[in-house]
């Protein structure tokens, strides 16, 4: 108002434009009485937003150029369409700045909410959709919890509202919420559960009948609440196991609203839902019972209603057993503990009914909505089976059921049917081993033999095979110290023999292609090995399990060719755990043993797993689970076979690097040496190896086998020698010829003497070590040299074990190098002192070479050998003068 | 004085040196101990499980005083023992069998308090809980489990419950090398490595797994720091890895995730571990025979010591009491074997025990140190020493009978000579009053 006047003000002020000029001319006739007042007042009409542009440069408007004050005030207009057309306008702002969400969330939400009880049922579906697509997804990170509370009251409102749509909306509603909040059910759960009690109660039902998509989506809804809650210890567990290893040790829980909090009061009200939902059952029963056929719509809303007792029953058991572990005083009556009530409810009204079965034989598709119903009820009463005690009667329907379930006669037989089987099927398997161990044995033996049956005959890699492995599981390997089943029954180990016996050709029929259940197979293995020991015949069988896992590691087939099985490309975790299963075998047999070996020796394995599995043996052995003979003998396979790539060792090429194998090499030497030493009194360990590793050097090895091998005696023997005479001989005529290609093949780099020489080290040591030990071998190989000057190359063939140095001046060449290397070594040095006299034959016999003109040589030859000679002259003038040979 | 005791699988003895000064002590003779075979009974004897003939089908536990070198007791328990271990005070002692079984003996009468079945496979190791309530056990299967001592004993719970054990760990895949225990009794830490490349940090108060750390090689033994900051691995590579605990580590190193150093000097495999919190100095035992002492600060071998040529698998950090075995005292004269130690342990459970009540009470007095901290025993022994004293059988109470009768014969000695001065007095004094008396009466009468 005062603006207005303002205005008229400055209108007023305005006439000074247009002067009024005031002339006297004559007098005024006076007005006649008749006469009409012709004069028009008006108030001033403001236009507060005439101009679009000007006043709204900085705002965010929508299409239509409402800013959101606006639209927030339209969604409170009485018109109907007008909210709608307001919504839609905050829909599209918000889409467009997203920026003025988060600015003025808190006042959107609070108007907002009023329009969730809408009496307009397009405005309702608009506020639904405004809330869904766009104002919960940009508000995921924020504190959310304000912001329920916000709405909380108006949903809880709306639910109660008089006209049904609008409290169907609000669950809706509720169930968004929750979809993005799940920790509101806590906050509010007995509100909420009441709601749900009160339009599920009887005198609602007249729109049963009329709407059941509506009572299913309300069910959907519960199912989704329920599902909330926590109802198994073993998801509780691992939801909190999860993050182990991240973060600090000694540090304070981050502080999350304990859920545990209000759960009395949820109790309380499961127990009130119980009732109205078995009612709900019952009536729908008596319905599907009249009708000729059971619709999808009816059939949905019993499957809820079935999935809500089923929760709530375990959430009751899952209730009784924290009360029983946390040790609550007695006495109290417990909101938590089951009610016989309940029991003798849910017997009259849900168990009696069963089974359900088609009024008559219609379509394999309404079988197998019987059929899942059928489950649904078998699984409520296996959950309550400790609270509840049905007539015999009624158990034995149920136990037939369970049989037939498991041989797969109910189900029909197209392949839908068969999915739907399988997935139903495994919400039963958990209570089998429970069942079985309860049941009478007539029973019992029925059950398991459909058990096994089912085992035997489902998809290897399907869930229900997995499933089936973890209810054996259950029934092998006692848990909490108790065993369902009691091994000493024959039938039942019978059975448990089957299954067993089952594993390791599964194993292998899964291959490499289903990684996770070849793991949890090997899971269970390895808990078997473990505790195979309870029962003798189990371990038997346990140790029986190795020769059917040949085909697992590794077979050679008649035409001598390796069959790698699945364990090469199974993933690392995978091979560890079959590894750790070898370590539990009471007794290790070489068949295994030699296909493990041929394992280790593909290249295709990795450095870490070969390592690991020498390991694993090595702690076999030490427990004694292999026998020493197979372990010696594995070791020098291992050590003898290994194909080291590249196969020249010097210099290293850039192409080789990635193929090279040759560290890994090493330490696998490194490795088995060392266990060698470990496994007992070396002088036995060296006797028994002596025979078998000089057999081994023999059949002339590569260079790098050959020096592992030498390592190895080098590392069992002892000063003086252990080494028997005659291989001593056999060894001298090797290593010289040893020592001649190691020299050649790592040639002498004058310029970067330190490249090549910790490699050239590597391959003498293990000599330079015999050497210490037994001068006799020295003084052998020295002589075997000296002839190897002189002879032609013809007579070297076969056996002087020279590979590669092959033509006369490079040999002879190495050969002078050879003896420097021994000068360089303090301790060969001076025992190479006592046989002077061969040096000294040596360098005659070089000396006789040069003069003598019969073999015809190039200069470049000659020049060589003149080279050789030299270096050997001043080496032996300088040890004879007693200065030490560098 | 601390001393480090080491002992090996090949028979070496059992060394003995001073970890301060590195002089050698008394080599006790005759040992051929398992892994975790080695304990020391509340620091007044030695006690180790012993190797056996695989054939042999009962165990074998040897006890020495710190004072002789030859074996003192010789038990033979119904199978081979491999771990033994003992609570602090020395009242109890717990082998584990190669069938699974934890046995536990009472020390001071050798009776055979409880025996049950704890793992599937042979059991590894044991270890008490600081605050000796708690047992931790693990075995060849790969599980470890804790134990309450009160539940062990406590038969009415055990039949309530349906497993005996606190907590049951088996996320090990193979054998459990090594175990150890924080501070905190039951809110402690427990560690514990496995010859799967892997060592997991535990909580005992929430019962689950905190960290899982993997090695470059087998861990076979575990040490502490004493404050918990890390733990040092010794592996079969001979190196000490230093993992952290506390630390949150992101970045990896050289070694893998949560171990920040290795000390490495060792040319085999590392076998055994100790803590010495006095110098801050961390020991190791080696598969060589050596036990390396080495500043924890700087990672520098201090001192090495030489036990035998065999691998040493078990050192201990002990502060033997020294002035209880070469206290002479009457007490010894009295004991059958006429050495200082308890009696051998019993072989099976005697069943007319059942019956006696097994019930823990703290000791009143111990006869066998001299310590006054209270020390637990059974109820039995308690009653037995009541008993002994009643009776005054024992020489202790002899002694103080007699110490008691002497200071009673001086007293009345005393008494003697007192009531003979004053005997003396009055006599002397009658004396005079009669001669005075008559004396005045002669003067009175002469005056009279």
């Amino acid at each position: 108002m005062a603006k207005s006047k303002a205005h008229s003000k400055k209108q007023q002020k305005r006439g000074v434009d247009f002067k009024k000029i005031k002339r006297k001319i004559g007098r005024k006739l006076p007005p006649p009485k008749n006469a009409t007042n012709t004069e028009v007042k008006s108030k001033a009409i403001t236009l507060p937003e005439q101009s679009v542009a000007s006043e709204k440069g900085g705002l965010a408007v929508n299409k239509k150029g409402l800013t959101l004050k606006e639209l927030l005030q339209q969604t409170s207009h009485h018109n109907p369409k007008v909210r709608r057309d307001a919504l839609m306008g905050i829909k599209d702002l918000f889409l467009k700045h997203p920026a003025e969400l988060t600015l003025h969330k808190y006042a959107v939400v609070e108007k907002l909410r009023e329009r969730i009880g809408d009496n307009d049922k397009a405005v309702r579906e608009t506020v639904y959709q405004l809330f869904k697509t766009v104002i919960f997804p940009s508000c995921k990170e924020d504190n959310q919890g304000l912001f329920i509370s916000l709405t909380m009251a108006y949903i809880f409102n709306a639910m109660t509202h008089l006209s049904i749509d609008i409290r169907l909306m609000a669950f809706k509603f509720h169930d968004l919420v929750l979809q993005n909040y799940p920790p509101s059910f806590f906050l509010y759960a007995e509100k909420i559960l009441q709601n749900y009690e009160n339009i599920l109660r009887k005198n609602q039902y007249q729109f049963y009948v009329q709407d059941k998509g509506k009572l299913k989506s309300v069910l959907a809804g519960l199912v989704y609440c329920l599902s909330l809650v926590p109802c198994n210890k073993k998801e509780v567990d691992s939801c909190e196991k999860n993050e182990a290893g991240q973060g600090v040790l000694h540090a304070f829980e981050p502080d999350v609203p304990t859920e545990s909090a209000g759960f009395s009061v949820i109790f309380k009200k499961l127990k009130d839902l119980m009732p109205v939902l078995a009612d709900c059952f019952q009536d729908f029963v008596s319905f599907s019972r009249a009708m000729p056929v059971l619709d999808a719509q009816s059939f949905d809303c019993m499957l809820g209603i079935l999935q809500c007792i089923d929760i709530t029953a375990k959430f009751f058991i899952y209730g009784t057993n924290k009360g029983k572990s946390e040790y609550q005083p007695h006495g109290v009556p417990d909101a938590t503990q089951w009610d016989e009530n309940l029991s003798s409810l849910l017997m009259k009204k849900v168990l009696q009914v069963f089974p359900l079965n088609p009024p008559c034989h219609m379509s394999e598709k309404d079988d197998d909505r019987y059929f899942i119903l059928n489950t649904l009820v078998t699984g409520i009463l296996l959950q309550i089976s400790e609270w509840i005690c049905p007539p015999a009667i009624i158990w034995e329907k149920f136990l037939e059921f369970i049989e037939n379930a498991l041989l797969g006669k109910i189900y029909s037989g197209t392949r839908s049917g068969k999915v739907v089987w399988e997935k139903h099927l495994l919400s039963l398997l958990p209570f089998f081993p429970k069942l079985v161990s309860q049941v009478p044995s007539n029973w019992r033996s029925r059950l398991l033999q459909a058990f096994t049956n089912a085992f035997k005959d489902c998809h290897p890699e399907s869930s229900l095979k997995l499933a089936c492995l973890s209810t054996i599981e259950d029934m092998l390997i006692p848990k909490e110290d108790r065993l369902y089943l009691d091994s000493s029954d024959p039938e039942i180990l019978d059975h448990q023999i089957a299954w067993i016996r089952e594993l390791s050709p599964l194993l292998i029929l899964l291959g490499d292609k289903h990684p996770s259940c070849s793991q949890v197979v090997l899971h269970l293995q390895l808990r078997l090995g473990q505790c195979a020991l309870l029962n003798s015949s189990l371990a038997w069988e346990y140790d029986n399990m190795q020769y059917s896992l040949l085909e697992f590691y590794c077979t050679c087939q008649d035409d001598g060719k390796l069959h790698y099985g699945p364990f090469i490309r199974l993933p690392r975790d995978s091979q560890e755990l079959s590894l750790c299963c070898l370590y539990y075998f009471s007794n290790l047999d070489s068949p295994l043993l030699q296909s493990i070996a041929s394992c280790c020796l593909c290249p295709d394995l990795e450095p870490f797993m070969l390592l690991r599995s020498i390991e694993v043996l090595h702690s076999a052995y030490a427990a004694g689970h292999v026998k020493i003979t197979d372990y010696i003998s594995f070791s020098i396979t291992l050590l003898s076979r290994f194909k080291v790539l590249p196969e020249n060792i010097y210099p290293v090429k850039e192409s080789d690097i990635k193929m090279r194998n040759h560290g890994t090499y090493k330490s696998v030497t490194t490795v088995v040496c060392s266990n060698l030493s470990q496994i007992g009194d070396s002088s036995l360990v060296f006797q028994i190896l002596e025979k078998v590793t000089v057999g081994q050097i023999l059949m002339k090895p590569p260079l790098d086998n050959a020096c592992a091998m030498l390592r190895m005696l080098a590392v069992l023997d002892s000063k003086p020698t252990r080494l028997s005479e005659q291989s001593i001989v056999t060894l001298s005529n090797f290593i010289s010829g040893y020592l001649i290609d190691v020299v050649h093949c790592i040639p002498e780099d004058h310029d970067e003497a330190n490249v090549s020489f910790p490699t050239l080290l590597y391959y003498l040591l293990p000599c330079f070590f015999l050497f210490d030990r037994s001068h006799k071998l020295l003084n052998l190989v020295l002589k075997t040299m000296g002839s190897l000057i002189t002879a032609t190359s013809s007579s070297l063939c076969s056996p002087n074990c020279i590979q590669y140095a092959m033509e006369c001046s490079s040999r002879i060449n190495a050969i002078v190098s050879v003896l420097l290397f021994m000068h360089k070594d303090v301790k060969v040095q001076k025992i190479i002192s006592a046989f002077k006299a061969e040096i000294v034959h040596m360098l005659q016999k070089i000396l006789s070479l040069q003069s003598s003109e019969e073999i015809s040589m190039s200069i470049e030859e000659r020049h060589k050998i003149r080279r050789a000679f030299d270096r050997l002259k001043v080496l032996i003038s300088k040890s004879s003068n007693g200065i030490p040979a560098i | 004085m601390e001393v480090v005791v080491a002992s090996s699988s090949i028979d070496g003895g059992i060394g003995c040196w001073d970890v301060h000064t590195g002089a050698e002590q008394l080599r006790y003779k005759t040992c051929v101990s398992p892994p975790h075979g080695l304990a020391c009974v509340g620091q007044r004897f030695l006690a180790s499980s012993q190797l056996r003939d695989p054939s042999a089908n009962s165990g074998c536990i040897l006890y020495w005083s710190w004072s002789k070198p030859q074996v003192e007791v010789r038990s033979f328990p119904s199978e081979p023992i491999q771990p033994v271990a003992a609570n602090r005070e020395g009242t109890y002692i717990v082998g584990g069998g190669v069938s699974g079984d934890i046995y536990l003996w009472e020390v001071a009468t050798g009776r055979q308090l409880r025996k049950w079945n704890a793992h599937y496979r042979a059991v590894t190791c044991l270890v008490f809980s600081d605050d000796d309530s708690l047992l931790i056990s693990g075995s060849e299967d790969g599980s470890v489990k804790v134990w309450s001592l009160f539940m062990i004993f406590d038969d009415m719970r055990r039949q309530r419950s349906d497993h005996l054990y606190e907590h049951n760990f088996s996320e090990h895949t193979l054998r459990v090398t090594d175990i150890v225990v924080g501070y905190g009794g039951s809110n402690a830490i427990i560690v514990s490595a496995s010859t799967d490349r892997t060592c997991k940090v535990w909580s005992l108060s929430k019962g689950k797994l905190l960290r899982n750390i993997v090695f470059p090689s087998i861990i076979d033994a575990i040490v502490l720091d004493p404050g918990e900051h890390v733990f040092y691995a010794g592996s079969r590579d001979g190196k000490i890895y230093v993992a952290a605990l506390s630390a949150e580590s992101t970045s990896k190193s050289n070694y893998g995730l949560h171990i920040i150093n290795s000390l490495s000097n060792h040319s085999k495999a590392v076998t055994c571990l100790a803590y010495c919190a006095r110098g801050n100095l961390l020991l190791s035992g080696s598969d060589d025979g050596m036990v390396r002492v080495w500043d924890a600060k700087t990672h520098n071998i201090v001192r090495v010591f030489k036990h035998a040529k065999g691998p040493v698998n078990n050192i201990l950090v002990v502060r033997p009491e020294l002035n209880f075995n070469f206290q002479p005292n009457s007490q010894a004269s009295s004991r059958r074997h006429g050495s200082l130690l308890p009696p051998v342990l019993d072989k099976y459970r005697n069943p007319t025990d059942e019956d006696a009540d097994t019930t823990t009470v703290i000791g009143l007095q111990s006869t066998c140190r001299k310590s006054i901290d209270p020390s637990y025993f059974s109820s039995h022994v308690i009653n037995n020493q009541i008993k002994e004293l009643q009776q005054q059988g024992s020489s202790a109470a002899a002694e103080m009978e007699t110490e008691r009768l002497k200071l009673e014969c001086t007293r009345s000695m005393q008494m003697v000579q007192q009531w003979k001065k004053m005997y003396e007095n009055l006599h002397q004094f009658c004396v005079n009053e009669l001669l005075d008396s008559d004396q005045a009466g002669i003067s009175n009468g002469n005056s009279t």
